[in-house]
């Protein structure tokens, strides 16, 4: 080998390693791994840490907007902790003197197909976190989820094998996206008692027989949306005749069109058209959608897709000539589509639905996340997301610390009855119920428009509608994939 | 029916010559190198995303843009060549290939970090323009996207220019002397090692021209729409994998297939279940490959036992 081969695969090797370098995912690069406790083991604090960790605690609700009945627990000084939870500090934590709850997140932070939404998702989270230890963490100790943050490019294989991997160290999940992928994992975190925050809102998350009690779901499910969704139509758009729904196969398209389906049944509307569709860099573009929903002529479409494919099947069916209007469910919307052709179409035949306020909302916990930011807006309404999916899993720290139980079973125990309040963000949620007793519904509308933050304004709150209401939510609407 | 079939077959067109100018970039380099490589999506969106910075955030005008941008992937193409793939030399081509595929990833995540997490427009002239061709009694019957038509355009113009310059002028004629024998190629005096960074800036510009193609919809794109450009594969499974002309004939036939199956499969055999028109043009390159394993114009390979 001559000297000059050598030294250009050193560069090669050398030129490889910036390029891998540069690729580093929104995760941080992993610390040592703190120590985890075999057996449980109870916390004595001091009195003077006693005192204000109490107050830190209650400065914490106040500052994420989070309300809580708990008590305090160091102040009654003990509690039990194992995995995932230390008497040593936290890397690089906020207050050096408490333990560190360690929360896992598996997310899909580059390459998956909702990395564009994960990404702000799981800034969020943690800015949420970092606000909660900086008022003091919670019951003597700080909280990181930083750690044991991994990607799993939205694919169950990769999800599962991030859980195994993580699960020995965490307390419970602040995140799993996707419901495939949390599905793929629920058998083991059944086994290891790990409670979970998902980033997905499939209807079968409202009934024990599905989640097994672990999962912890904020806001309505899509099947409800699309119910809700069209009560709100009917009431303010005039009478549906027909319906058509538009989505990918599974717990997103899927249990969006079902909702539309039993909606149409329980008002006795027949002409409902269901669309399958795949995203555009699978299908090459949405013409197939175009052609069925134009054959259709339905008075409502109902759009469970991605950005992309809503602008452009909104854009092309208002250009073809189609007079009803679009209610795009959460996932569907991303401020860049009022830069796009669809634009005009958009701005006057689309209703954006979700169970969150958006960025104009005014609600306390909506104050607390912009101060997150300083002002800023997000890049999308991930962020939005983020943050309200934090609040259950911070009132259950706070319950199980409350009881001096932070073990895994102590969490577990303490979800059964559990009353989030999302700082009016997202309606309050009671945990341990089946069906009508743990779904909400209130329903945020809105309406595109460039001069509203994220391109949305808020023109309904919580609305409730009467369909839903009436329905015997027994089980899931549909199946998850 | 007519008239579903008629707007079906535009769009197919329309969607296969996009098809087509990637399989072509996948070609070009195959045949030089020897490589499929892998790598082609993520310099599709890197094309789209320079594109949309030069249009939305500088304001250049949308041709100027898709130039730069062009330009610029095919630079960055034949650095990556230069860095990763030409020490691969005289290794095995399986090696080569999963080092194209490590490339698409670190291009993919490299899309996800310049895109942030946001959904961008690229300003194309087409927007959502559209032509009737023929009037229906409310709404048009049949109607052609004007993007449709840009995009079979701006194809036919670009792989006709190429083809006559790979035909006609000295450096096209050593790249396709490379492609035969590189061996012969090195002692004819020609500079295989140029070839191949050529033959990388060709494809890579392509890629970028595909993905600025694909985005041309009126929506928005974002960063993994990258995925698009593996559609391409079964095109260039049915053309052969070494062919220009198969690469162009299996892109839009492979557009056809999936237009129409879109407008007649939920109808004729719902059966099949929803979607199937992506996985239509795969049961097409399982076909072929039974039949005619090296494509309908590829280079029948000859072994001797």
């Amino acid at each position: 080998m001559s000297i000059n081969t050598t030294s250009r695969r050193w560069f090669a090797v050398a030129a490889a390693a910036a390029l891998l370098t540069a690729s580093c995912t929104a995760v941080d690069d992993e610390p040592e791994p703190a120590a985890t406790q075999d057996d449980s083991t109870s916390e004595e604090t001091g009195s003077n840490d006693e005192t204000e960790t109490e107050t830190e605690t209650d400065d914490s609700a106040a500052d994420t907007g989070a309300a809580t009945e708990t008590d305090d627990a160091t102040a009654g000084g003990e509690i039990d902790f194992a995995e995932g939870v230390t008497q040593e500090a936290c890397p690089d934590a906020v207050n050096p003197d408490n333990g560190c709850i360690y929360l896992g997140v598996l997310s899909d932070l580059t390459e998956g197909p909702f990395a564009a939404l994960a990404v702000p998702i799981t800034d969020a989270q943690r800015a949420y976190w970092a606000q909660v230890n900086e008022d003091g963490g919670i019951g003597g100790f700080d909280v990181d989820i930083d750690t044991y943050t991994r990607d799993t490019k939205y694919q169950p294989a990769e999800h599962a094998a991030a859980y195994q991997q993580i699960e020995p160290n965490i307390l419970a999940l602040a995140q799993t996206l996707g419901t495939v992928n949390t599905e793929s994992v629920l058998g083991d975190m059944d086994a290891n008692d790990v409670v979970a925050v998902p980033a997905s809102w499939w209807s079968g998350y409202s009934f024990q027989e599905n989640d097994q009690g672990l999962i912890m779901e904020f806001g309505y499910s899509y099947c409800v949306e699309s119910m809700v969704g069209l009560d709100w139509y009917a009431e303010n758009h005039g009478e549906v005749t027909s319906v058509a729904a538009v989505g990918y196969p599974g717990d997103y398209g899927g249990d969006s069109a079902a909702g539309a389906q039993m909606w149409a049944e329980a008002n006795g509307v027949s002409d409902v058209t269901v669309v399958p569709t795949g995203p555009n860099q699978v299908t090459g573009g949405q013409d197939a959608v175009v052609s069925a929903v134009l054959a259709a002529q339905p008075d409502v479409v109902i759009l469970a897709v991605g950005p992309a494919e809503a602008g452009e099947i909104v854009g092309k069916l208002a250009g073809g000539g189609f007079t009803g209007r679009f209610l795009g469910s959460l996932p569907t919307w991303n401020p860049a589509l009022l830069q796009s052709a669809a634009a005009p179409a958009l701005t006057a035949l689309y209703n954006h639905l979700s169970p969150i306020e958006q960025w104009d909302g005014t609600s306390e916990g909506n104050a607390a996340m912009k101060e997150s930011l300083g002002g800023e807006e997000p890049v999308n309404a991930g962020y939005i997301i983020g943050w309200a999916m934090s609040y259950p899993m911070h009132a259950l720290l706070e319950k199980a610390a409350g009881e001096g139980d932070l073990t895994r079973a102590g969490l577990r125990a303490a979800v059964d009855g559990l009353e989030v309040d999302f700082a009016g963000m997202a309606e309050t949620i009671t945990y341990g119920g089946d069906g009508a007793d743990v779904a909400v519904s209130g329903l945020i509308v809105g309406t595109p428009s460039a001069e509203a933050p994220l391109g949305i304004e808020t023109t309904d709150d919580f609305y409730q509608g009467s369909t839903f209401e009436g329905l015997d939510y027994t089980q899931a609407c549909s199946a998850s994939s | 029916m007519m008239a579903a079939f008629l707007t079906a077959v535009l769009a197919g067109i329309g969607d296969g010559a996009v098809y087509a100018l990637i399989a072509v970039s996948f070609v070009l380099i195959y045949r030089a190198t020897g490589v499929l490589n892998f790598a082609q999506p993520g310099l599709l969106i890197l094309g789209t995303w320079v594109t949309s910075v030069l249009v939305v955030d500088r304001g250049l005008p949308f041709w100027v843009a898709v130039v730069l941008a062009v330009v610029a992937v095919a630079v960055v193409s034949m650095g990556v060549e230069r860095v990763a793939i030409r020490p691969m030399i005289g290794r095995p081509v399986f090696s080569t290939a999963l080092v194209t595929v490590g490339l698409f990833i670190v291009l993919l995540v490299l899309a996800f970090r310049l895109f942030a997490a946001r959904a961008r427009t690229i300003g194309d002239p087409w927007q959502l323009e559209r032509w009737c061709l023929v009037e229906g009694e409310v709404t048009c019957a049949v109607s052609l996207y004007q993007h449709h038509a840009g995009k079979v355009a701006v194809t036919a113009v670009v792989l006709t220019v190429l083809g006559l310059w790979l035909g006609r002028s000295r450096i096209g004629l050593a790249m396709r002397a490379t492609s035969l024998d590189q061996e012969a190629a090195m002692a004819q005096g020609i500079n295989v090692g140029r070839m191949f960074s050529l033959s990388w800036a060709l494809g890579g510009g392509l890629a970028a021209l595909g993905g600025v193609l694909l985005a041309a919809d009126g929506s928005v794109v974002q960063a993994n729409d990258a995925l698009f450009a593996l559609v391409a594969l079964p095109a260039l499974i049915l053309g052969g994998i070494d062919s220009f002309r198969g690469a162009v004939v299996g892109g839009i036939v492979m557009g056809l297939v999936s237009g129409v199956a879109r407008v007649y499969q939920p109808v004729h055999a719902p059966w099949l279940g929803p979607n199937f028109e992506n996985v239509a043009p795969y049961l097409v390159m399982i076909l072929v490959l039974l039949v005619r394993p090296y494509g309908l114009f590829g280079t029948k390979e000859v072994q001797r036992v």
